[in-house]
């Protein structure tokens, strides 16, 4: 493996953190914040590191597949590890474990924040933290194949480890024409939930942080109260409405404004995934009604939000849901576990794999009826063969593995058993709020150093798919 | 532009210094800050609180000078409310020429009136009229304003004392932001180092190492000078001269073997 290589890829890397922390220096410069010089300082270390390898490298023409999947894993390391500088240099919450943690949860677009006065916050260091969800959202390495002005091969080696062949199925183009596409949908999508934010009455700042946060499926707010705070039921069938669309395959999103044939209706896996959601939305409104926890439209209003929110793996809040019935918290867990779709900018498990292990199910109980018949799982008309089968299966039964770990270790450390149940599912789901003490307007505070540190390893292995690091381990062994 | 080895080892250590110079710059300027605020807390908050216990003290003589004009001791009791009210007043002219909170003219004004007040009750002769003995009056009147001077001087205290806390906090929040550049420098800098010492080796060291090589071999019989030098510094230089040199021996040798 040529480390060269590796170092300058990492260096674009660092680059495209550099400029957006260089955008929150701007923001803290002008408004002459305390966090002025933490975020210049970050953004020239940045700048730094980036340029450096690019003195020396010269020009490369191919990049083979363990370079590729190294600059990949490393590149979210490093960027994770610079994302913590601006938070860990200027303190007050921030010790090291949780600028650690911060960072990973906005790279990951997890959003768990261990925060308890987001408010008093510098208003650029807010700017940082949503633009970690946004960077992140789409795949920082997806962002340096934008920028990246090299050859063919070696974007497409990058590529094909960043995006999951699950992800591939909805697009019928070339590499360069997919990362293009995505780029669209995803700066086309920020810019009108910004737009219409603002016509409902938010100001810029917190309509640009929070579209960031919604498009990336993230989950970070500039306020205490997440979107309770603005109280405002337009807000939230904005934000609604865009937390769907960003947890939506880009393909089909992009096929339907172009009119193409892989687009939103006729696809009956984003079909399901809406169905089921509304499915969630009802079973749970109900529950809140007839519990009596609210008037029949609140029910729905609270419901809506929380179950679109979990089932996207965005995780704002408009309502605390540590006091709901248990019922309504076992749908909520559900949809944590079940995540968006793939091609979306959520992590996690994805909807996708669930939907082919139902349907492995249903192939195995027709394989029970006529043990020799040959049966072919399909979906949007994709033949699913043996092989992604298999992966599906095993991807499943290590993400069930890892969690139920993470849980295991999180009760050695004498958290409550719902706490640590939900933090390690929302964590590896890239979710973000879980119930109990991590409840969705509770924070990740309470939880010691080591569980943190627990945590984010979680959201890298949700972010990265287990698959790619265990990749990287077992071809450097 | 053609990147030279001088070119390429002078913008590596100017990137280092550059990176040190504004890590020293940030740390020079959040300390300079630390010496000021800490300045700033002694003269700003510390004067306005001792100011204010001073003015309770003299609240607390004063209300007992009263008390001894009640029971009809006259000269002490005029020697002691003399004495704390000039007390008072010198510690009301501090706090009133250290006004730093938001606010605080109002707490001062609030004490002056208060103040006023309270002063106008015990101004007048006490001894050998009717209030002497007058508990009643000491209780319903004096009693009353003399805790509500004293309400509006702990208030003023408060006030001060509130924002000394909030500043220290402050304080330890911009001593870690002084002290955190240079820990990061530090890190970064021998990342930097390692980075460094790992391209020298890529980029100087191995090409250095392959030309010698190649120059063993072709004193041991090869026929030529082999070498795999692909960048375009001056070991590409050095190469192509010795390659040069080589072949003019070479032809040295053919002519007189000729």
């Amino acid at each position: 493996m040529k480390k060269e290589i590796v170092i300058k890829h990492l260096g674009f890397v660092l680059l495209l953190n550099g400029v957006f922390l260089f955008i929150s220096f701007l923001i803290s410069f002008f408004l002459q914040e305390t966090s002025t010089l933490a975020l210049l300082f970050s953004s020239l270390i940045c700048g730094i590191f980036g340029i450096f390898p690019l003195i020396f490298v010269e020009r490369t023409e191919h990049i083979s597949f363990s370079e590729g999947l190294t600059i990949v894993v490393f590149g979210w390391i490093v960027t994770c590890i610079v994302g913590m500088l601006p938070y860990l240099m200027w303190g007050g919450e921030f010790t090291l474990a949780n600028a650690w943690f911060e960072s990973v949860s906005g790279f990951t677009t997890t959003g768990s924040t261990i925060l308890n006065e987001i408010e008093s916050l510098p208003k650029g260091l807010l700017f940082w933290r949503s633009a970690t969800h946004w960077i992140g959202g789409i795949g920082i390495i997806l962002f340096v194949l934008l920028i990246l002005p090299q050859s063919k091969g070696q974007r497409i080696t990058i590529y094909n480890t960043e995006i999951s062949s699950l992800s591939k199925m909805n697009f019928r183009f070339k590499a360069r024409k997919i990362v293009q596409i995505l780029a669209i949908v995803y700066i086309s999508l920020t810019l009108l939930e910004t737009i219409s934010l603002m016509l409902l009455g938010m100001s810029f700042f917190d309509a640009i942080n929070h579209s960031f946060a919604t498009i990336a499926t993230g989950g970070f707010s500039t306020k205490n109260l997440s979107i309770a705070s603005f109280n405002n039921i337009g807000i939230e069938i904005i934000i609604m409405i865009f937390m769907i669309l960003s947890g939506i395959h880009f393909g089909l999103i992009y096929g339907t404004i172009m009119l193409k044939k892989e687009n939103l209706f006729r696809s009956s896996l984003a079909k399901t995934f809406v169905f089921v959601m509304f499915l969630g939305i009802v079973l749970v409104s109900l529950k809140l009604y007839l519990s009596g926890n609210y008037d029949f439209w609140t029910s729905v209003r609270y419901a809506s939000f929380q179950v679109i929110s979990l089932g996207t793996t965005t995780g704002f809040a408009t309502e605390d849901t540590a006091h709901w019935p248990i019922f309504t918290q076992i749908i909520l867990i559900y949809f944590t576990i079940q995540c968006a779709m793939t091609g979306s900018t959520s992590g996690g498990l994805k909807f996708d794999r669930v939907y082919i292990f139902f349907k492995l199910i249903g192939k195995q109980i027709k394989l029970l009826k006529h043990p020799r018949g040959v049966f072919v799982v399909k979906f949007d008309e994709n033949k699913i063969d043996e092989k992604l089968e298999q992966q599906t299966l095993v991807f499943i039964v290590l993400y069930i593995t890892v969690f139920f770990i993470t849980t295991m270790i999180l009760t050695s450390m004498n958290i409550d058993g719902m706490t640590a149940f939900s933090a390690s599912i929302a964590t590896i789901g890239n979710v973000g709020p879980g119930f109990e003490k991590v409840s969705s307007l509770g924070n990740f505070a309470l939880i010691p150093d080591l569980g943190k540190y627990v945590l984010s390893v979680n959201m890298l292995l949700g972010r990265l798919e287990i698959f790619n690091i265990l990749a990287l381990i077992m071809i450097k062994k | 532009m053609k990147k030279t080895l001088k070119l390429k080892i002078f913008a590596s250590f100017m990137l280092l210094i550059a990176m040190l110079a504004v890590a020293g710059t940030i740390s020079i300027v959040e300390f300079r800050w630390l010496s000021k605020s800490v300045h700033g807390l002694i003269q700003d908050n510390y004067k306005s609180i001792e100011a204010s216990k001073t003015m309770i003290e003299a609240l607390e003589r004063e209300d007992s000078g009263i008390l001894l004009l009640l029971l009809g001791e006259w000269e002490e009791g005029r020697e002691i409310l003399n004495s704390a009210d000039s007390l008072f007043l010198s510690a009301f002219e501090t706090a009133n020429n250290n006004l730093t909170e938001k606010n605080e003219v109002d707490y001062i004004k609030k004490i002056e009136s208060a103040y006023q007040t309270y002063k106008s009750s015990w101004e007048r002769p006490i001894v050998d009229t009717d209030k002497q003995g007058n508990i009643s009056w000491y209780k319903d009147d004096i009693h009353k304003k003399f805790a509500e001077t004293k309400f509006v001087v702990n208030e003023l205290m408060s006030l001060n004392q509130s924002s000394m806390y909030q500043e220290t906090s402050d304080l330890k929040d911009r001593s870690k932001r002084a002290i955190m550049p240079g820990i990061v420098s530090i890190i970064a800098a021998l990342v930097f180092s390692l980075i460094l010492n790992f391209f020298i080796t890529r980029y100087f060291v191995n090409p250095i190492s392959e030309l010698a090589e190649a120059v063993n071999n072709y004193r041991d019989g090869d026929n030529k000078l082999r070498s795999n030098i692909t960048s375009d510094d001056e070991i590409k230089k050095l190469e192509l001269a010795i390659s040069g040199l080589l072949q003019r021996i070479d032809n040295n040798n053919n002519t007189i073997r000729k």
